[in-house]
Formats: C-alpha cells, sequence, structure tokens
C-alpha cells in the first residue's frame, strides 16, 4: 500500500538520519556503515536471530539484551540506534535503513559506496583495482564496505544502489549445475 | 384284372359242361341203376349203352330246370358276388397302385426335402464356420489393438520413467559434483589463487553504473 510505503520509507528516513548525524559527531560516516552492513549481513544469515528478534512474545527488553550481547562490539550510537528498532518492533526495517544510511552517507561524503563480498581479506592492491575501475566508471570516488564470506567459495560479488554484479565461484557452480541438471541426453528429450 | 375275367367267363360255363356231359353219357348217370338189372338179368351188351328214355327224359327235363333255376337265381347271385369281389379287387389295386404313386411322390418329395434339409444344413455350418471366423479375427484384431495399445502404453510409461530416472540422476550427479567441485575449490585454493580468482573476476565483471 502506497501509505505504508511512505511511513515506512519516513520511519527509515528517521532512524537513517539519527544514526547519520550520530556518525557526523564521531567523523564515522563511512565506518559506521560498514558496521551497518555486518548486522544487516548477520541478521540476514542467522534465521534464528532474526526470528528472535522479531518475536514479540519475548520481552523488548530482552530482545535488546540479546542484541546488545551479539553486537556488542559495534559502535555505541549503531548499537543504540539498533536497539530502538528492536524495541519498537522495527527490526524488519533494517535493510530499508540500511539503504536510506548509505544514500545519506555517500551524499555526505560525495562518494559511491560499493558493497564487496570476498572469502578472503581484500590487499591494497585489489582494493585499488576495485576503485579504480569503478570510479572510472561511475566518475565518482568510490568507497568500499567489504564483508568476508567463505560461503561464496571464492571470486567476488559486488553490489550497489541495487545493481549487483555476481562473479563468485558459488554462482558459476550455480550455474554449472543447472546447466548439468538440464542438458539434454542425446537428443531424447 | 384279366385273370379275374377269364376265371368268370371259365366259372360260366362249368354247368353247361356239366349238362352237356350227362346228355352225352347218360348210361354213367344211371350206370349203378343199370348194372343192378343186367345183373339180374344175366344180360349185358348195346342196352348198356343205351339211355332208357323213361328215366333219360326226366333227369334231362330235371337237369334242365334245375339249369333254368340256378341261371335265373344262383348265377346272378354268384356274378354279382364275383363283380363286386373284382371291383373291390380293382379298386384295391387301383388304390395300392395309386399308394404306390403317392408313396414314390412322398418318397421323391421326402428325398428332395432330405437334400434341401442338407443342403440347409450344409449352408447353415458353412454360414456358422463364416460367421465363426469374422469373430475370431474380430476378437484376434481386438486383441492384437489392445495388445499393441497395451504395449504403446507401457513403452511410454517406461521412457517417461526412463526420462524421469535420467533427470533425477543427471541432477543428483550435478548437485554431488558441484558439492565436491566447491569443497575442492575451497579447501585447494591458497589466498594468493582466491587473489587471482577475484582479479580475473574482477577483470570480466560488467558495470556497476545504473545509467
Amino acid at each position: 500500500m502506497p501509505t505504508d510505503r511512505i511511513v515506512i520509507k519516513k520511519e527509515s528516513a528517521i532512524y537513517a538520519e539519527a544514526l547519520l548525524e550520530a556518525a557526523r559527531q564521531q567523523d564515522a560516516i563511512f565506518a559506521l556503515s560498514g558496521q551497518l552492513e555486518t548486522v544487516l549481513h548477520a541478521v540476514r544469515g542467522s534465521i534464528d536471530l532474526r526470528a528472535t528478534l522479531a518475536d514479540r512474545t519475548i520481552p523488548a527488553q530482552t530482545r535488546s539484551g540479546i542484541l546488545r550481547e551479539v553486537f556488542a562490539s559495534l559502535d555505541p550510537s549503531l548499537l543504540a540506534v539498533l536497539t530502538v528498532l528492536v524495541e519498537r518492533d522495527d527490526i524488519a526495517l533494517l535493510s530499508r535503513v540500511n539503504d536510506a544510511y548509505v544514500q545519506r552517507a555517500e551524499e555526505a561524503l560525495d562518494a559511491v559506496i560499493i558493497d564487496v563480498v570476498t572469502v578472503i581479506e581484500l590487499d591494497d592492491e585489489l582494493r585499488e583495482k576495485i576503485i579504480a575501475k569503478y570510479s572510472a566508471q561511475l566518475g565518482r570516488q568510490v568507497l568500499l564496505r567489504e564483508q568476508v564470506d567463505p560461503s561464496i567459495v571464492g571470486g567476488i560479488v559486488l553490489s550497489t544502489h541495487g545493481r549487483r554484479i555476481d562473479a563468485s565461484v558459488v554462482s558459476q557452480l550455480e550455474n554449472a549445475r543447472t546447466v548439468l541438471s538440464t542438458v539434454s541426453n542425446g537428443g531424447e528429450r | 384284372m384279366k385273370v379275374f375275367e377269364a376265371a368268370k367267363k371259365k366259372l360260366a360255363l362249368v354247368p353247361l359242361a356239366a349238362g352237356a356231359a350227362l346228355v352225352a353219357f347218360p348210361s354213367l348217370a344211371f350206370a349203378d341203376e343199370g348194372a343192378q338189372p343186367e345183373a339180374a338179368q344175366g344180360g349185358g351188351g348195346v342196352e348198356l349203352l343205351v339211355p332208357n328214355p323213361l328215366e333219360f327224359v326226366p333227369m334231362l327235363i330235371g337237369f334242365i330246370l334245375l339249369w333254368i333255376i340256378l341261371a335265373k337265381f344262383a348265377w346272378p347271385v354268384i356274378t354279382d358276388m364275383l363283380d363286386k369281389r373284382v371291383t373291390t379287387i380293382r379298386d384295391s389295386l387301383e388304390k395300392a397302385e395309386s399308394a404306390k404313386i403317392e408313396s414314390e411322390r412322398l418318397l421323391e418329395e421326402h428325398k428332395t426335402q432330405l437334400e434341401d434339409a442338407k443342403k440347409q444344413a450344409a449352408q447353415i455350418v458353412a454360414d456358422a464356420k463364416a460367421a465363426g471366423e469374422a469373430v475370431k479375427a474380430d476378437i484376434v484384431a481386438a486383441a492384437q489393438v489392445e495388445a499393441q495399445a497395451a504395449i504403446s502404453k507401457a513403452t511410454a510409461a517406461i521412457e517417461a520413467e526412463k526420462k524421469a530416472a535420467i533427470a533425477q540422476l543427471q541432477s543428483s550427479v550435478a548437485d554431488l559434483s558441484v558439492s565436491v567441485a566447491g569443497r575442492l575449490i575451497g579447501q585447494d585454493l591458497s589466498d594468493a589463487d582466491h587473489r587471482r580468482v577475484i582479479e580475473r573476476y574482477l577483470a570480466e565483471a560488467g558495470s556497476l553504473n545504473a545509467n
């Protein structure tokens, strides 16, 4: 429903603004975006965590306690915003909050933030190659939010502004599996 | 019939012959009477051969009277009886003849009917055989069609099962291959290998520019 979407967008913007303001005060706009991406990745990757944080039968304080325990190493201002999200039963907005924050962070930093997922930590050489390639393509400064995820087996996954380049080994293997599963058997199909 | 006619004529001659015999030989009729006087008289000869008119005439008259009486009263009855008998026998013979003809006709008719019946029976048997052959052919044809349909159905089912089995096997092989390949790649690639892979994929990767 348009009304709902507008409300959701407004709510997400409020959380993102609050987070951006806190980050601006610490001069850690980009660093906070990386932490936000880490939280989003963790919540997306764990069904139990996602279900627990969204479970209204569990008291809000208990859920926020779990959140603080799991993400104890995060920036306190980010943790405070996340706590409000959980206590107000808005954890489902986390992805939209991330998008809104990234959008504002890019405006504030005058750069494009690209999420990069690899199996190993990027070294400076790789980082520079990625930045050089996409700075040239996009015509703007590029900042990389790096994630290490062994589940992609190898290769690299890049995404920004809703566009995604999946050059991971796992997707290649998945393509190979699809081809092997559907390949014709000597023309008898 | 001619035999009866002849017998009838012969019977009509019997009284006449008897009368003629008596006239011709009167001494025979009176032989016993003539013999006694001759023996008594001790004579014989010609007298024995010549009838005595005193005896002969009354006897002739008597004979004629008897003949007339017989001819008047007995003979018509006898001839009528014989006629009736002849008629009866003739009728019987005619009836027998007609019966014989009728029986022969019936025999012929029965023979004809028997032949017809035989022909009909043969025709019925032939028809029954033909009908049986037709039914047999129909049953065999229907059975063949049914068998062919069953074979086709079974072949299609087998083919479908085969395809499903091949697809399942293919999918299993693909899953297993990919799983093994993923594990091998994950285990065997060093950091340097991963970097090379990233560089190569990065070089091949498309644009992130939405415009």
